[in-house]
């Protein structure tokens, strides 16, 4: 074998190899050129806040990364990643109730946190999260949002979904209770929003699935 | 050889008279003095001349297309010793190049998505702009990653992507500065920087489920 095989083989190897020694990064390294400079500072602080805390801080990188690009003003894009932070602690808080006596599971906390954003209030959160304690519930909260954002009552639409996960709709699928709901609502004749719910829970398991855009 | 009659041979050393030679003689006589006269001639074309007009001329099409064709059968079709000299370095460089060509996808502009993956459509109307992209949580906001494409001028810009199943927030970039949400997207969330603005939202589903 060649030395230049050697080499190259080695080189293949490498990235593999270094990426298991590599040590956590919080994302902080992406904001310098990109972050104002008058915002940085803050900004890593509360970055480092969430990390200290075992906040996922992913979702604050973002913020940071979204203002940035839109050039919000300083001040403005420290509160945006500030408020950020509150989320995600409001988001673990309510993880940690729903699924009492373990570690909130990967990936609770940031979709939690997103909800909240999206307008979902921390109780019906919660009851979602209790249903399916070990499932990603970030389909589950989507789907809930969808609903409330189009009028339907918040606690019939988590009941609608609840029944969805009982008769074995997981994942994306609670999405297309949603669409289903929403598709009741405006079809031609006028439903009221119960009815609209009462119809897709007659229906379940078999909403059907969205041409293409979800 | 026969030896030359003595009165031949003066005549053409001319000791003798050709016409005191008899008959059958002077017809020899006359022969052999037309050959020595043409040997003694330049020839009219010399030989390379000749030869190089046979090679301008081309090759004689002599063989028939079914006589061609079964040559060329017989040709391919021997055994032959054939040695093949390899540096493994770029033998495995041409087997990577080898596997990247046959395993991309050619049918279509983007890749195949993984298991975690879904394809993105993106589509927005917005008659007279130079540029639409598509910014987002999926690209790190960063400008210039993915932009739309509007091929008949119909202000109808739209393109796709392969992004990570799950939601992305984003918002449409049009002519570089002017940032819009997706008026198709159906979900929208507040970003969050106290100007009341909204990211639009969107949910990749799975390739595996998707329709």
């Amino acid at each position: 074998m060649s030395w230049k095989l050697v080499l190259a083989l080695a080189l293949i190897a490498r990235p593999a190899h270094l990426g298991a020694q590599t040590p956590p990064s919080n994302g902080t390294t992406r904001l310098p050129g990109r972050v104002p400079a008058a915002a940085l500072p803050a900004i890593d602080s509360l970055i480092a806040a969430a990390a200290a805390e075992s906040l996922p801080t992913e979702p604050l990188v973002q913020k940071a990364l979204e203002g940035s690009a839109k050039n919000i003003p300083a001040d403005r894009l420290v509160n945006g990643v500030r408020r950020g932070l509150l989320q995600l602690r409001q988001a673990r808080a309510i993880v940690s109730h729903a699924v009492p006596g373990q570690a909130p599971p990967e990936g609770h906390v940031a979709a939690v946190a997103a909800a909240l954003a999206r307008g979902l209030s921390g109780p019906i959160v919660e009851r979602l999260i209790t249903v399916a304690p070990n499932e990603p519930p970030g389909p589950a909260l989507h789907a809930a949002a969808d609903l409330v954002a189009h009028r339907f009552d918040p606690d019939s639409a988590a009941d609608l979904l609840v029944e969805a996960h009982n008769k074995g709709l997981r994942g994306v699928r609670l999405l297309d209770v949603a669409v289903a709901a929403d598709h009741e609502l405006q079809r031609p004749g006028g439903r009221t929003p119960s009815e609209a719910l009462a119809h897709v829970r007659a229906m379940l398991p078999n909403v059907p699935t969205p041409a293409r855009r979800p | 050889m026969s030896p030359l009659d003595p009165r031949l041979q003066e005549a053409l050393d001319g000791e003798r008279d050709p016409g005191d030679l008899p008959l059958d003689l002077r017809d020899a006589y006359t022969r052999l003095t037309v050959a020595t006269q043409l040997l003694e001639a330049p020839p009219p074309v010399s030989v390379a001349s000749r030869v190089m007009a046979e090679i301008r001329r081309g090759p004689p099409p002599v063989l028939n297309e079914g006589l061609a064709r079964r040559l060329l059968h017989w040709w391919l079709g021997r055994p032959r010793a054939v040695t093949v000299r390899l540096r493994p370095v770029w033998t495995l460089a041409l087997a990577a190049g080898l596997a990247t060509v046959l395993l991309l996808p050619w049918s279509s502009g983007i890749p195949t998505p993984g298991v975690a993956q879904g394809i993105a459509n993106f589509v927005g109307h917005f008659p007279g702009a130079r540029s639409v992209e598509v910014v987002g949580s999926f690209n790190d906001w960063s400008r210039g990653v993915l932009h739309l494409n509007d091929d008949d001028g119909d202000g109808i810009w739209h393109g796709e992507a392969v992004l990570p199943a799950g939601p992305h927030e984003y918002m449409f970039v049009v002519d570089g500065e002017r940032w819009v949400p997706d008026p198709l997207a159906g979900r929208y969330v507040d970003d969050g920087f106290g100007a009341g603005q909204q990211n639009s939202l969107l949910i990749v589903r799975p390739a595996s489920a998707q329709p």
